[in-house]
């Protein structure tokens, strides 16, 4: 496939991070149930995941900000476990930038290059450079106050990247800024990966950020890992319910297996039998599953035409987005379906609201989840 | 000049009226009239052993022609402000380790607990607190009898010192001043400390680089009130201070006993009056530079 070849190019075969069944909890809550994560050198890995999942919890756990209650964690092959933060060589960019308030934009930048014995010209050469890397030195004597959240932004990587970190850990960098810049800085942080070939693990609950960067996309939940892969086989191919619920627009059906002949798994399901097509794994005949459909695999079913699934449901509502149409339905059994168009019915085709419209979709856009409670523990 | 005049058309509402009255009233009577009064008095003169309004600069030339010499008003001032300056760095430096003990190092929960123990002797008499501070301190008092108990032979002299001074005036500062750091220090944004952590920082480089500069305006309101208080000061120099205590300077009174003395032993109300202008003066200046400080170390921040 193509995305594998574009993988390979990303993220090379040494390993920059390897994190073995991370556990914590805070007292009596558990932040990390365990969790496993490796990381390539040079690759661009998305930690995305509801609020309260474990995944700052993890950055923090990384940075040396916090102690794992078990589990290794190796920093290109050596054990950092009982490395104190400050002797670490990860550098992290903090969701509210964390910028040095009485200090100005080159004595920010500097902070973490003057702890130790130094070279004031070297310090300022690097300063400078980096400065320039990140479009700043026009900048450097600003005050922290007057800069925009952009620049705000720029200069905690700065601040971080003088240090030539071995990785760079990225907390939601992005959720401060509005969504017009936050397009932009996202294109800029991925160049800026490219160029650097150092590793960035990005946490974020943004599934378009997530996708729109990372070579690897790992969807956290309650202190677990739930699915790990390329962005497009996440979204396309969701494993957990969770994942499925989280990612994208997605229906989820509930049904039982009745046939497996042929290639085709067909199952029962509430509104009617639903036929897939081209799932690999062997399934037993009766087997409690659910189904996966993607709200713009969706549309409304055309006469005449066979081979399909379909679905009737009452339109219930729509919302328009700008770019696309959702459209919320509801089959007579109380099943919730979501339709996502590009565009929205031209009026007059009995799409009035509380009309039922009968929907289609081909049986290889239906994706099987893992059995509930199949899941590795 | 009519009401209208004073207050600008749209805050004409009677109710702002009646609530402007009492601050305008307490500051009339408490601050400005005594104030005022004071100044007056400065420069009258005494005549047959009675004060008589009548103007002259005579006490002050009289004052500033010994200042170094015979009176030596202007040793005492030197003294005054020297021990305030010394009083209200060490209390400072004191109350700022106390307060980072109770802000980074007690459990959220007790911190309040921890504060109104700082904060207890503020509430009992401050010349109770002198007086036992005399106990104490005296040649033969509790400190000198548990030292002269381990073993140390030469008692401490700290009484009518300016050391047993500061002492007294430390004791009186710290609840206030611990109040002040406790709230600069509960307002460090703890994430700027971990990030310079993050960075590299030790935990020691942290405290100077991130902790002191955020808590810059704080010890600079902290430092402006301890010199104020200090030089203002009476009772600590008097009781503890013995009057004319000694320090490296000299055996020089402050020059706020001197004030106190000079009112008891002269019948010269105004030339009192005159010392005292003096140093309201000063104290004034102290007051536009902290100010001045206070407000630089704001703009830092912003």
């Amino acid at each position: 496939m193509a995305n594998e070849s574009a993988s390979a190019v990303a993220g090379g075969t040494v390993a920059d991070l390897e994190a073995r069944g991370i556990a914590k909890r805070f007292g009596s809550v558990v932040a990390i149930e365990r969790v496993d994560l490796d990381v390539r050198r040079g690759e661009f890995v998305a930690i995305m995941g509801p609020s309260g999942c474990g995944k700052t919890t993890l950055l923090r756990i990384i940075a040396g900000l916090e102690r794992a209650d078990a589990g290794t964690l190796l920093l290109r092959g050596e054990d950092i476990g009982d490395v104190p933060v400050h002797r670490r060589s990860t550098r992290l960019i903090w969701q509210d930038y964390s910028l040095f308030p009485f200090l100005n934009v080159r004595k920010n930048i500097e902070f973490g290059l003057t702890l130790r014995r130094h070279d004031k010209k070297a310090v300022r050469t690097k300063v400078e450079a980096v400065a320039e890397l990140v479009h700043l030195d026009h900048l450097l004597s600003r005050r922290i106050g007057q800069l925009s959240g952009g620049e705000k932004q720029r200069v905690a990587i700065a601040r971080a990247l003088v240090t030539e970190p071995e990785i760079l850990l990225l907390d939601e960098p992005l959720s401060s800024l509005d969504a017009h810049l936050r397009i932009k800085v996202q294109s800029e942080l991925t160049v800026l990966q490219r160029e650097l070939g150092i590793s960035f693990i990005y946490v974020t609950h943004n599934q378009s950020e997530a996708f729109a960067m990372a070579d690897r996309v790992v969807v956290m939940n309650k202190g677990v890992v739930e699915q790990t892969g390329r962005p497009a086989e996440i979204y396309n191919r969701p494993e957990t319910h969770f994942v499925a619920e989280f990612v994208g627009a997605n229906n989820i059906f509930e049904g039982r297996v009745s046939d497996t002949a042929a290639g085709t798994v067909v199952v029962d399901c509430s509104h009617g039998t639903v036929q897939i097509a081209g799932h690999g794994n062997r399934i037993d005949r009766g087997a409690a599953i659910e189904l996966v459909v993607q709200a713009d695999k969706l549309r409304r079913r055309l006469d005449g035409e066979d081979g399909l699934n379909t679905i009737r449901a009452v339109l219930k509502g729509r919302e328009f987005t700008g770019s696309q149409v959702i459209y919320y339905l509801e089959t007579a059994q109380g099943v919730e379906v979501k339709m996502v168009l590009q565009e929205p019915f031209t009026e007059g085709e009995g799409t009035e609201i509380n009309s039922e419209l009968e929907l289609c979709w081909a049986p290889e856009d239906t994706v099987i989840l893992g059995h509930r409670d199949a899941r590795q523990p | 000049m009519t009401d209208s005049s004073v207050i600008p058309p749209s805050n004409r509402s009677p109710l702002k009226l009646t609530f402007l009255a009492p601050p305008v009233g307490y500051y009339a009577i408490f601050f400005i009239a005594p104030l005022a009064f004071l100044v007056v008095l400065g420069f009258w003169i005494v005549r047959d052993y009675q004060i008589v309004a009548e103007f002259s600069v005579g006490n002050y030339i009289d004052i500033f022609s010994q200042f170094f010499s015979r009176s030596r008003f202007g040793w005492a001032l030197v003294q005054s402000i020297y021990v305030a300056v010394t009083t209200s760095v060490f209390a400072v430096i004191f109350c700022y380790f106390l307060a980072m003990g109770i802000v980074f190092c007690v459990p959220e929960r007790y911190q309040r607990l921890f504060l109104v123990l700082a904060i207890l002797p503020f509430w009992s008499s401050y010349i109770l607190r002198l007086f036992a501070w005399q106990l104490i301190l005296a040649q033969k008092g509790v400190l000198n009898y548990v030292l002269g108990g381990l073993g140390l032979d030469d008692p401490l002299i700290i009484t009518n010192t300016q050391i047993g001074t500061r002492i007294g005036l430390i004791h009186y500062l710290a609840p206030i001043l611990i109040i002040i750091l406790y709230i600069t220090l509960i307002n460090v944004n703890r994430n700027l400390i971990e990030a310079a952590r993050e960075l590299g920082a030790t935990r020691l480089q942290a405290f100077w680089r991130v902790i002191v500069p955020l808590s810059r305006l704080g010890l600079t309101f902290a430092f402006g009130f301890g010199v104020i208080v200090s030089f203002g000061d009476v009772l600590s120099g008097m009781l503890v201070g013995g009057g004319i205590g000694q320090s490296w300077l000299g055996s020089y009174p402050l020059y706020s006993n001197m004030i106190m003395a000079d009112y008891n032993s002269y019948t010269n109300l105004p030339r009192t009056a005159a010392l005292a202008t003096v140093m309201v003066l000063i104290m004034v200046v102290m007051l536009v530079v902290a100010y001045r400080m206070a407000d630089r170390a704001r703009q830092r921040l912003a």
